[in-house]
């Protein structure tokens, strides 16, 4: 089998042969070299090109991991920053209230007072989740009057919802002296605008008020600086009722409350006069879920406690 | 483009929607049976009933669900055949969003509340695997057009 390539003619064969032939002959072998070039052109162009793609892909993926190494690496950092102790939540401690509280306007006061029973009564209780359930604990009792035991913490936001409804109804039973203050739960812990019973002395000539503040919302550790310990007999009661969490009410050993009657969601982060604002108005959600929560502890307390007095009170509000 | 992007983002993206499901129940229900420790750092319902529980009166985990939702659908496998480049965009952008909100709220765990939810971070490496499985297949693998065209040539 022969393995020759066409020779290109010689000199002599060139002289010899026909001119046609030899035109033709070199036309359609310049035409072959031409597609083959023009062919290894398109191919060393489409290579190129597969190449510049294939490195731009492994650029862009290059790319991704790196992206995906930075996230890595900035997530790294927040914890080993924290775990080094060098970010303890410094820049938002909670800027605590006096131990007492912000002194309340008067005016603010009165209202939170006044708020008619038949506004109370009339209040939507769709917003109420907790209502108080009967127990048979032995009868509260503390300077021969019945006793309404309150257990929480300035920095609970159930708590701080809780002592709304609870001032407006004590207050129809007696008077604070001094007044509660103003604070906050922990800005951590809902910002709840709120008021405290810590430092605040009740008189009543039906039932003895006793509130325990467990701990401040200022930040301490792992949790709240302490402010007042329950005594062993409330601590017990306390736990074995509801484990122990916040806020826990005690109405005389026949009815509790084991969490916050409303949830405290709708009032995060307002300012104090706002949520004071709509106390005795039931067309707002806060308002109403107050308002609400009071009637019945006060139908409660009458029920309960008070023995149905006062009167004008105890009447007044639905099923006293 | 393989077949992994959509499986890992597809399983990812329904536990995260579980996840985020059980915390928006727990917000909704004051939280009192969040099956969570309660003490030292590890504190779910210190975190879940925190100010940055709820961004301009929504909360987090609603807004977690509605994350993981639309994820979901961006992850499924045969979202991940689509050619058009807006998808592959969309998802790549909806991925950025949900790792600028993780690293956030974790500054916010880390720094500000002082407790770790443990809810929240199975929901924050949940995320993050997602941005790292998007980044990472959108980057490494070309869209589905493209390798059409490629395999043309």
């Amino acid at each position: 089998m022969s393995n020759k390539r066409p020779r290109p003619p010689t000199q002599a064969q060139k002289g010899k042969g026909s001119t046609t032939t030899t035109t033709t002959t070199t036309t359609t072998t310049a035409t072959a070299k031409r597609s083959a070039s023009s062919q290894r052109f398109s191919e060393r162009q489409a290579a190129k090109q597969r190449a510049a793609q294939e490195a731009r892909r492994a650029r862009t993926r290059t790319y991704g991991i790196l992206t995906i190494a930075l996230v890595v690496v900035i997530v790294a950092v927040l914890v080993i920053v924290k775990v080094a102790g060098g970010g303890s939540g410094s820049g938002t401690v909670d800027q605590a209230s006096p131990p007492a509280g912000t002194p309340i306007p008067a005016a603010t006061l009165a209202k939170l007072q006044s708020v008619p029973i038949s506004t109370l009564a009339g209040a939507s209780t769709s917003g109420v989740v907790t209502t108080p359930q009967s127990v048979n604990d032995p009868a509260l009792v503390a300077d021969g009057k019945p006793e309404l035991l309150y257990i929480g913490a300035e920095f609970c936001p159930h708590c701080a919802a809780e002592r709304w409804p609870l001032y407006v109804a004590l207050s129809k039973f007696g008077t604070f002296s001094p007044q509660p203050g103003r604070i906050h739960s922990a800005n951590e812990d809902g910002d709840v605008p709120t008021l405290t019973f810590y430092g605040t002395t009740y008189s009543s000539p039906y039932l003895t008020f006793t509130p325990v503040e467990v701990t401040t919302n200022k930040p301490q550790g792992n949790g709240y600086a302490p402010l007042q310990t329950p005594t062993q007999a409330q601590l017990t009661l306390w736990e074995d009722t509801n484990g122990g969490t916040f806020p826990f009410v005690d109405i005389g050993g026949k009815k509790v409350l084991p969490s916050a009657q409303y949830l405290f969601t709708p009032l995060e982060n307002l300012p104090f006069s706002t949520v004071a604002a709509q106390v005795g108005n039931n067309s707002t959600t806060i308002g109403a879920n107050i308002d609400a929560s009071a009637a019945q502890l006060i139908t409660t307390i009458c029920g309960s406690l008070s023995n149905h007095k006062p009167a004008a009170v105890c009447s007044a509000v639905h099923g006293g | 483009m393989p077949k992994w992007p959509g499986v890992v983002g597809t399983v990812a993206s329904a536990l995260g929607l579980g996840v985020a499901g059980y915390l928006t129940y727990e917000h909704f229900t004051s939280s009192t049976s969040l099956a969570c420790s309660d003490n030292g750092v590890v504190n779910c319902l210190k975190v879940t009933t925190s100010s940055y529980s709820a961004v301009a009166g929504v909360p987090v985990a609603v807004l977690g669900l509605v994350f993981f939702a639309i994820m979901l659908v961006l992850q499924l496998p045969p979202t991940w055949r689509r050619p058009e480049p807006a998808v592959r965009l969309g998802r790549m952008a909806w991925a950025v969003v949900g790792l600028g909100t993780v690293l956030y709220l974790l500054y916010a765990e880390l720094f500000a509340i002082d407790a770790i939810c443990l809810w929240c971070t199975a929901v924050h490496v949940l995320t993050l695997a997602l941005f790292a499985t998007t980044v990472y297949a959108t980057s490494a693998y070309p869209a589905p057009s493209t390798e059409v065209v490629a395999l043309d040539r």
